[in-house]
């Protein structure tokens, strides 16, 4: 038994091994599915989730190493779904197509105005994420509108 | 309330009225409008069968006089259901706050989402149905109050006799108007008073994509459901030899997929790293050794020199005109294989019991789904029921089957639901590539610089005959798309196809055909205006004399992208224009720090005429999104093969444009009534010509094969 702290409630998990990674057991154990897959190779960045305030790919992020840590998923940024400044920029300026990797992307921007209130452009080119769509002009604006919020 | 489904045909593609039959209401305990939108079918088109003639849209009006509007296609992304409810909510007289949308209920038959035709094509079929269901409600109304229909109005849910002021909700009228027949001629809108067309109206899905509630297939969750990762043959044509035995670690069955394996287990951590120490045989033919690029290349130079080719367009004789020109320029351009790199990999959920199979996926094609599963399983069509997901990105890959086959051969080998998924470095290694191509161009101009002959040479796979709709060797319009009926003035014209038949799987990939002759024609066209001696802007608008909605596009763009402006030192700009899926647009790139491993995208300007705009915000992220692929795709993309086994594997070889690449992207909607155009694709052709005659003005290297900077292409998590 692992108990993991997610969103801040804590889960007592049964898994295979330690080493399965936090992504399949946010997913598919606890059924906390805003977390995506995308590659499992750490480059994508669409299984970004906040561990202790840092944003990690947890594509590779053993659950054992998750344990006792302050985990916080897209689920967790806001009590109703809407309200993190982020997420009314987010509607606000129409972000998302698909919307796959704005889970990834939306943690990402979390962790970045955590640290850095009004981020420059050169700071939020730091978000190594993927998005195939190609919303990365409006996630720029959206980062900087939610900063005003 | 009861769905009452029809086997009835229904006339369609009428551009105006309507029949009855084109309506079915129901209204056991409220209101229903059935109706039938053709959206759009490469497939149905090639095989000459007829669209779809059942129906599989519907509104349905509720007692709080909200509406539902179920469609039968699906939302990739490109806002196509918000877009299509904001067409039905226009003529019904709602409030955008008063209607939802959802996919086709699960025992409909639905249409193929692709060719850029979520709204051009339906369009009008879903003002028509809303229009339908307006009057059906006004006329109930009338009725019940005994005055004259025209008397009475519509507007936000509620129907209002003018002279007496009455109101009753669309909710207490909806039993009484499901009584009425259809009207055979609604009364459409008219445009001086349409409230949502042509307005920026929030997308509908939206909300749940920033909270992590949206449902893409990967994420369906079914009761007792197992997981099943699979791995394929790493060489196409490869099968497997003997069914590996049960590792253990989880693993509750290994089911052999002919081609590939699939791992059960009950998390699918467990069945995919179940792969990761496993030994498995497989049958690789000579065959499958001997596909290799360079191979492919040799062919594909083959048949352009020696044929055979076939015609695409004949206009005069080009050839004499040639032997007549003052001078004669051409080049060769050749493009690589693609892979579509959807965010969300394939997968697909199957629960097959007693009362018969449900399937949960992320499809373009619902409909082929059904079959799909039919085939498999036995069972009648009517006892295949599909729900189509929400996509993370579709992109004409999820038009296929593959995927929804080998989930539907677990379930029954299994015998339980099982949700599958293809791990990432299946995603690319078993892509359907956008085809590689092999272009060979040649004009003729006069003593004036003008275009008297224009020679296209075009050898490529064709994915339609590689799945049988059009014979071997035939012409193949999906490939010549983009170089056939240019707007230029050209005297003669001779395009040809060579169809070179290639043991690699290829597929729709946005734009397909445009994707690759867009970038022939208007790189080509710039180097005619080098000759000429001409900008070539200026050179354009020369060949398009007389071609106004072409000129008001290149000129828009031009203004946007401040072409005529002085560029300032060590930038450059290109331009470029085409037309794809009935949609002009026309690109500006602004470059700068041009090496020859790298190059700065500044901006982009677009300039689009795409007929009426229903959402200018939903086609501007078209467009935005467009532009990012085709750039993704110049900079990066290419897949070749080796021993028949794919070069790339994951996102760390397939590089994608990311935040710092990012150009600043403006986009200009022409104001049209027309009827809409596509929206989902004709972003993506211009790009790269524009780019590249950018880079040609600031290197003077003319880049004539894609991608740019094949060396870079791999990607880091930094």
């Amino acid at each position: 038994m692992i108990a993991l702290n997610v969103n801040g409630v804590v889960h007592e998990v049964n898994v295979s091994s330690n080493d399965t990674p936090l992504l399949w057991v946010l997913r598919d154990i606890l059924g906390m599915t805003g977390t995506k897959y995308g590659c499992g190779i750490e480059v994508c960045g669409a299984c970004t989730v906040l561990i202790d305030g840092e944003p990690e790919r947890c594509c590779q992020v053993g659950v054992g190493e998750a344990q006792g840590r302050m985990i916080t998923t897209v689920e967790g940024l806001s009590a109703d779904g809407k309200s993190h400044p982020l997420q009314q920029a987010w509607i606000q300026l129409q972000v998302p197509q698909c919307g796959y990797c704005q889970s990834g992307m939306l943690m990402c921007a979390a962790a970045l105005l955590q640290n850095n209130p009004q981020p420059a452009d050169s700071d939020i080119d730091e978000i190594s994420n993927v998005c195939v769509c190609g919303t990365y002009q409006r996630i720029r604006a959206a980062i900087k509108l939610a900063a005003t919020l | 309330m009861s769905i009452e489904m029809t086997e009835e045909a229904v006339p369609v593609g009428q551009p105006t009225g309507v029949t009855r039959r084109q309506f079915i209401v129901t209204g056991t305990s409220g209101f229903m409008l059935q109706f039938c939108l053709p959206g759009v079918s490469r497939a149905a088109a090639a095989l000459g069968a007829p669209a779809p003639v059942k129906m599989n849209s519907y509104i349905v009006i509720h007692a709080n006089s909200t509406a539902t509007i179920y469609f039968g296609g699906c939302e990739l992304g490109q806002g196509a259901m918000s877009g299509l409810a904001q067409l039905a909510a226009e003529e019904l007289m709602l409030d955008w706050s008063q209607v939802v949308t959802q996919t086709v209920l699960p025992d409909s038959i639905s249409y193929i989402t692709g060719g850029s035709s979520a709204i051009r094509t339906n369009y009008l079929p879903v003002r028509q149905a809303g229009a339908a269901v307006r009057t059906m409600l006004i006329e109930a109304a009338a009725a019940r109050w005994k005055v004259p229909v025209a008397q009475c109005t519509a507007s936000n849910g509620e129907v209002t006799d003018t002279v007496s002021k009455r109101i009753l909700s669309y909710g207490n009228l909806a039993a009484a108007a499901a009584k009425l027949s259809p009207p055979s001629k609604p009364f459409l809108v008219a445009d001086a008073k349409l409230r949502l067309i042509g307005k920026s109206m929030p997308r509908l899905d939206l909300p749940d994509k920033v909270n992590g509630r949206a449902i893409y297939g990967i994420d369906v969750r079914v009761p007792n459901m197992l997981y099943a990762a699979v791995k394929h043959c790493p060489s196409l044509g490869g099968t497997l030899a003997s069914t590996p035995g049960n590792p253990g670690g989880g693993v509750v069955a290994v089911v052999p997929l002919g081609n590939a394996v699939a791992m059960v287990a009950g998390t699918t951590w467990d069945a995919m790293s179940a792969f990761d120490e496993m030994e498995i045989s497989w049958n690789i033919p000579a065959s499958s050794k001997a596909i290799d690029s360079t191979v492919f290349s040799t062919e594909a130079t083959t048949i352009m020199a020696q044929g055979p080719v076939v015609p695409a367009e004949v206009i005069g004789n080009a050839a004499s005109a040639m032997a007549g020109a003052a001078k004669v320029h051409d080049a060769t351009y050749s493009f690589p294989y693609l892979a579509h790199a959807c965010m969300e990999v394939l997968n697909c959920t199957v629960s097959i019991t007693a009362a018969g199979c449900e399937i949960w996926a992320p499809t373009q094609a619902a409909a082929w789904v059904q079959g799909t599963a039919a085939a498999l399983t036995g069972l009648p069509l009517s006892k295949i029921t599909v729900h189509t997901t929400l996509m993370g990105g579709g992109l004409g890959r999820k038009i296929e089957q593959d995927y929804i086959a080998q989930a539907v051969k677990v379930a029954m080998a299994v015998k339980a639901p099982v949700k599958l998924m293809w791990p990432r470095e299946e995603d690319f290694g078993k892509d359907m590539y956008r085809p590689m191509v092999l272009s060979h161009v040649k004009a003729g101009l006069d003593a004036y610089h003008r275009v008297v002959a224009w020679e296209n040479r075009i050898v490529s796979p064709s994915i339609q005959a590689q799945r049988g709709w059009i014979s071997a060797g035939s012409e193949d319009g999906q490939s010549t798309e983009g170089a056939t009926s240019l707007p230029y003035a050209m005297a003669t014209r001779l395009v040809q196809y060579g169809a070179h038949p290639s043991p690699v799987p290829i597929g729709f990939w946005r734009s397909v055909g445009h994707s690759y002759n867009a970038f022939v024609v208007e790189t080509f066209i710039d180097e005619l205006a080098m000759i000429a001696g001409v900008d070539p802007y200026t050179y354009r608008r020369g060949l398009l004399i007389n071609n106004e909605r072409y000129l008001a596009v290149l000129d828009a763009a031009a203004t946007l992208g401040d072409y005529t402006s002085p560029v300032p030192s060590g930038h450059a700009r290109g331009i470029a224009i085409a037309e794809a899926f009935g949609t002009v647009v026309a690109e500006v790139v602004e470059i700068a720090n041009a090496t020859s491993t790298s190059v700065d995208v500044l901006t982009v300007a677009c300039a689009v005429d795409c007929g009426r705009v229903i959402n200018p915000d939903s086609v501007t992220a078209q467009m935005q999104g467009g532009i990012v692929h085709g750039l993704s795709a110049a900079l990066w993309g290419h897949i070749t093969f080796a021993n028949g086994v794919a070069s790339v594997s994951n996102f760390d070889n397939y590089r994608l444009v990311r935040m710092p690449e990012m150009p600043a992207v403006s986009v200009h909607l022409l104001p049209s009534t027309n009827p809409p155009t596509g929206a989902g694709e004709p972003g993506v052709p211009p790009l790269a010509p524009a780019l590249a005659n950018a880079y040609f003005k600031l290197t003077g290297q003319r880049v004539r094969s894609l991608p740019f900077f094949p060396t870079q292409s791999t990607m880091g998590d930094d």
